[in-house]
């Protein structure tokens, strides 16, 4: 009798710490990866609702967004995090990029100010997070020093991360390229746009948080 | 070919012992630095006017959150996380700027630099911490 009412004790008080915790989960990676599309998704799938404005113009993202209490379920089992997305992580923001796609000067220079700030505020964050997902594009290149760096220092700080390798359903994606760069992770291959293979990615979210 | 390390960013020789054993600081990953890369980054920089320069100072200061009158004296110091060429155009040093040991430094021209000092203060506290 008394070992039982020692186990609802337990359970009582552990259930209570896991709802205090709120656990933190980074959207991480360059920009223009998917990381608010994919953002987007999760917020639609389990609150019926949109995180924040996405484009094909690089750093649409230049401050922190965070959704709080996101619950997902899957086979039984309930996940609950607070999700934070961040502006992509460049080394060198150029103004004239945006120009290019007929953004006005000033405007341009402000964004590149913006999302200079933006890169800084992702970096000083990271060590808020629990769990991180690094959202990369498969169509290009992984081999690039942001992304390397921002696994090699993941690495470093014993932060779990879970790599997705986003735009599967465009004719260039090649995910294999993305497993071969970086071997010691988990690949999970999604179309965040189109919804592809996202029964997939959360089940690796509860492994991930396991 | 001179390879930097991820971590600390110290810059190894081709050839020496840490690429094969790891870096001092002990990390094992390193960035391949072509050296035309690095003499790329020596060359002459833009003969900037006034207007670019005040500019520049307030971009800083809008990406600190401090006003410019608030500022002390500039500091210099031979090192930089963000460089800031002209306005609207950055540079990040992401292996700086993730290593927490290092102060956060603005270069905004050559040999003016502003440091983010509350950062850089709250860095040195975590760092007491562990």
């Amino acid at each position: 009798m008394i070992t039982i009412m020692q186990k609802l004790f337990k359970r009582f008080f552990t259930d209570l710490f896991k709802k205090r915790k709120n656990l933190k989960m980074g959207l991480y990676g360059p920009p223009n990866g998917g990381k608010t599309t994919l953002a987007n998704k999760i917020c639609v799938d389990w609150l019926g609702e949109e995180m924040g404005s996405v484009s094909n113009v690089a750093h649409e993202t230049r401050e922190i967004q965070i959704k709080e209490q996101v619950i997902i379920k899957s086979n039984g089992k309930e996940l609950a995090f607070n999700l934070v997305d961040t502006p992509g992580i460049a080394t060198k923001i150029d103004y004239e990029e945006f120009l290019k796609v007929g953004i006005k000067e000033k405007e341009a220079k402000a964004r590149a100010r913006e999302a200079t700030k933006g890169v800084i505020d992702s970096i000083k964050w990271l060590d808020d997070m629990d769990v991180v997902i690094i959202v990369l594009d498969s169509t290009k290149d992984p081999y690039t020093q942001v992304n390397i760096t921002i696994v090699g220092n993941l690495q470093a700080r014993d932060i779990p991360v879970l790599l997705v390798a986003n735009k599967i359903d465009l004719r260039k994606s090649d995910i294999k390229k993305i497993q071969s760069a970086f071997p010691q992770y988990e690949v999970v291959g999604i179309s965040a746009k189109q919804g592809n293979n996202m029964d997939d990615f959360y089940e690796s979210l509860f492994k991930l948080t396991r | 070919m001179p390879h930097r390390c991820v971590r600390c960013s110290k810059i190894h020789d081709d050839g020496s012992a840490q690429i094969l054993k790891g870096c001092d600081c002990g990390c094992k990953l390193f960035f391949f630095i072509k050296k035309s890369a690095l003499e790329k980054k020596e060359e002459p920089k833009l003969d900037l006017s006034e207007k670019e320069k005040d500019q520049i100072e307030n971009d800083v200061c809008d990406i600190i959150g401090m006003n410019k009158e608030d500022l002390e004296h500039p500091v210099i110091l031979d090192l930089e996380t963000v460089n800031i060429l002209q306005p609207g155009k950055f540079e990040v040093d992401l292996v700086r700027l993730f290593n927490k040991k290092n102060p956060l430094v603005y270069k905004l021209e050559d040999g003016k630099y502003m440091i983010d000092l509350a950062e850089s203060f709250k860095r040195e506290k975590e760092k007491k911490e562990e």
